[in-house]
């Protein structure tokens, strides 16, 4: 094992500053990213764990929130000319009120519910599935008696962390749009931190007139009969679609929409923000720990040097030992952060932690710490031996 | 046990300085620290440099070793005609390849252990692995460490200690020991089994040992010993070692 590393090891209460402040420059960073980009997730987990391996938009569309997504109606039967298609539908949805009814008379005006304390009128996302059995819009980890249980007319489900927003158990009635629906069940998984999702079937948004009737319809969801062909076959339709459409895959699209969070100029100013604020605490504090533990070792340097091994070396071991410092960083980071990530899922805020930005923000971390340590490269000079001799 | 070799012709010169003058500065005024000192030592002798504190031997092995410059004078050392004529990088691998350090204070690494304090030297010296492992507990065995190779600083006595920092000098086979009061932060047992070991260096391996120290029962162990005072050499006696001095009190 190197001397960097050892005295790490053995020294590592004197490196714990510098770790955490590494830590939590990458927290911050990794928290308020992800926060982001699970914000984006809420909206569209339902479609991203759809059992859809392909996806048609119009061809300027960059992902699928915001931008131009739907189609024509007759890219339907357009698309199943590609023998590898199974299934094709259409994706649909809405928004509206939700009012619960628990325990309180639908006819009273808002203010006197208020007065009672009444859960208050939401305003909701609403996604669809097909309740047809194995159908292209049904998230996989739906089981089949939440999807029988949507079958029924007039029936949604709410994701657990919507419950109490919405003042809804299972079971209980509700008013969407004014029409009463019953909620018949109950996901886990699906939270959304901005918005509360309701799920209905197809035929449900129909009869509430919210359904896509006319010649233009919503983004569509493609299933095809080998999923791992989905690349191919993707770029098979997009050819097909000779420039009226292009074909995503479930992966890019997804990649995609966690990017589309970052069009935003305000998110890019408070993400930019903490990075800026993460790197300079980061390195201030990094920088201040390391050069205090080199001054603390400063004799054995010396000593070292007077035996005859060069500056050149010492600033070696600096660099090596502020790698390390950079990594453990990056190590109590990543596990801060999914700390925290599990106390947030558990109050409906979803931190997504793609592995791209654990690399990014990791990689940054040690490039922190790295400048750190040329930082307090300065005080090797005063590992003169000859101070020993007195 | 000798498994390191010997070096030069016992009585060759090994190193040899001429007019040799360093000043401090102090406030406006200089200090004179060494007032033209010449100054040589011998493979195989145990050259004691003594004299009460501020006499400037400290100051006179730095500049013998190539770690502060003197203003004047020239330095020769083994096959260097002049150590302070080549660049500092040159000095250092000079040193690394020749010179020996020990100091008063340890100056160990607390978290290396006793093994890996010597290997880590040799490595820079670009040993191999194994072979700076195998040379390293040679080492420390030769100066009785040999059941303490795993032990880290904190839990070693300060002759131990010493002894890690002398094994850790001598594993590199230098042709010229610098010693800095080796055995004043020691007690009497201790201190004793250090200057032996210096003793050995210089009869057994042929190592130039330059020891500066101010505890006159030392002079015991050496074959010449030089006194110097205010910057000036003020006698310079050989004397016949007596390996079997005893400074411990019993």
């Amino acid at each position: 094992m190197s001397l960097a590393l050892s005295t790490l090891l053995y020294e590592w209460r004197r490196y714990m500053a510098a770790v955490m402040a590494l830590a939590l420059s990458g927290l911050l960073v990794l928290a308020m990213t992800g926060v982001f980009i699970g914000i984006g997730k809420g909206f569209t987990a339902t479609i991203e764990r759809s059992g859809a391996d392909i996806m048609i938009m119009q061809p300027g569309a960059t992902s699928l929130i915001g931008g131009p997504s739907g189609v024509p109606r007759r890219f339907i039967p357009l698309a199943y000319r590609h023998p590898e298609v199974v299934e094709v539908k259409p994706l649909d949805g809405a928004g509206g009120s939700f009012q619960s009814i628990r325990g309180y008379d639908p006819t009273m005006s808002q203010a006197e519910r208020a007065k009672t304390k009444a859960p208050r009128r939401e305003f909701v996302q609403t996604v669809i599935i097909d309740t047809t059995p194995g159908s292209v819009t049904i998230p996989r980890d739906y089981s089949q008696e939440l999807v029988d249980a949507l079958r029924q007319p007039y029936t949604v489900a709410v994701d657990e962390t919507a419950l109490t927003k919405l003042g809804v158990k299972l079971g209980d009635r509700a008013l969407y749009n004014g029409r009463t629906v019953t909620v018949v069940g109950v996901t886990r998984g699906y939270p959304n931190m901005m918005q509360s999702t309701i799920v209905m079937s197809r035929d449900t948004l129909r009869m509430v007139g919210q359904s896509d009737e006319g010649s233009r319809v919503g983004p569509l969801m493609i299933k095809i009969s080998d999923p791992a062909r989905a690349q191919v076959v993707a770029a098979q339709l997009t050819a097909m679609g000779d420039g009226q459409w292009k074909a995503w895959t479930r992966q890019e699209l997804a990649d995609a929409n966690a990017g589309a969070m970052f069009e935003e100029g305000i998110l890019v100013i408070i993400i930019g923000g903490c990075v800026v604020l993460g790197t300079i605490i980061g390195v201030a504090i990094t920088w201040q720990t390391l050069r205090g533990a080199i001054m603390a070792n400063i004799k054995e340097f010396a000593s070292l040097r007077a035996l005859g091994v060069g500056m050149g070396s010492l600033r070696r071991i600096v660099m090596e030992l502020s790698f390390w410092v950079g990594l453990v960083g990056v190590a109590a980071a990543i596990g801060l952060t999914m700390l925290v990530q599990w106390f947030a899922l558990s109050n409906a805020v979803i931190i997504s932690l793609p592995p791209i930005l654990l690399i990014v923000v990791g990689g940054g971390l040690i490039i922190i710490a790295m400048l750190s340590g040329l930082l307090s490269m300065g005080v090797l000079k005063n590992s003169q031996p000859a101070d020993l001799l007195r | 046990m000798n498994a390191t070799k010997t070096h030069g012709k016992h009585g060759d010169f090994a190193i040899e300085a001429k007019g040799l003058v360093k000043r401090f500065k102090s406030g406006k005024a200089f200090i004179e620290v060494l007032k033209n000192v010449d100054f040589d030592a011998r493979h195989g002798d145990l050259t004691m440099v003594m004299g009460p504190s501020g006499s400037g031997k400290s100051t006179l092995i730095a500049a013998l070793s190539g770690l502060l410059r003197p203003e004047e004078g020239k330095v020769s050392a083994l096959d260097v005609d002049n150590l302070w004529k080549m660049s500092s990088g040159k000095i250092d691998k000079f040193r690394l390849d020749h010179c020996g350090f020990i100091f008063q204070g340890f100056n160990l690494f607390p978290a290396l252990s006793a093994l890996q304090q010597v290997e880590i030297v040799l490595k820079f010296q670009g040993l191999s692995k194994s072979d700076a492992r195998k040379q390293a507990m040679i080492t420390l065995k030769e100066v009785g460490l040999g059941h303490r190779l795993h032990q880290r600083p904190s839990i070693l006595s300060g002759g131990e200690k010493q002894r890690v920092a002398i094994a850790r000098a001598l594993a590199k086979n230098p042709q010229i020991l610098f010693a800095d009061e080796p055995t004043s932060a020691l007690d009497g047992e201790n201190g004793q089994i250090v200057i032996q070991l210096l003793r050995r260096a210089a009869t057994q391996h042929g190592a130039a040992v330059i020891c500066v120290t101010h505890d006159p029962r030392l002079e015991a162990w050496a074959d010449r010993v030089i006194k110097i005072e205010d910057g000036i050499i003020i006698s310079d006696e050989r004397r016949v070692p007596d390996p079997n001095a005893a400074l411990a009190h019993h």
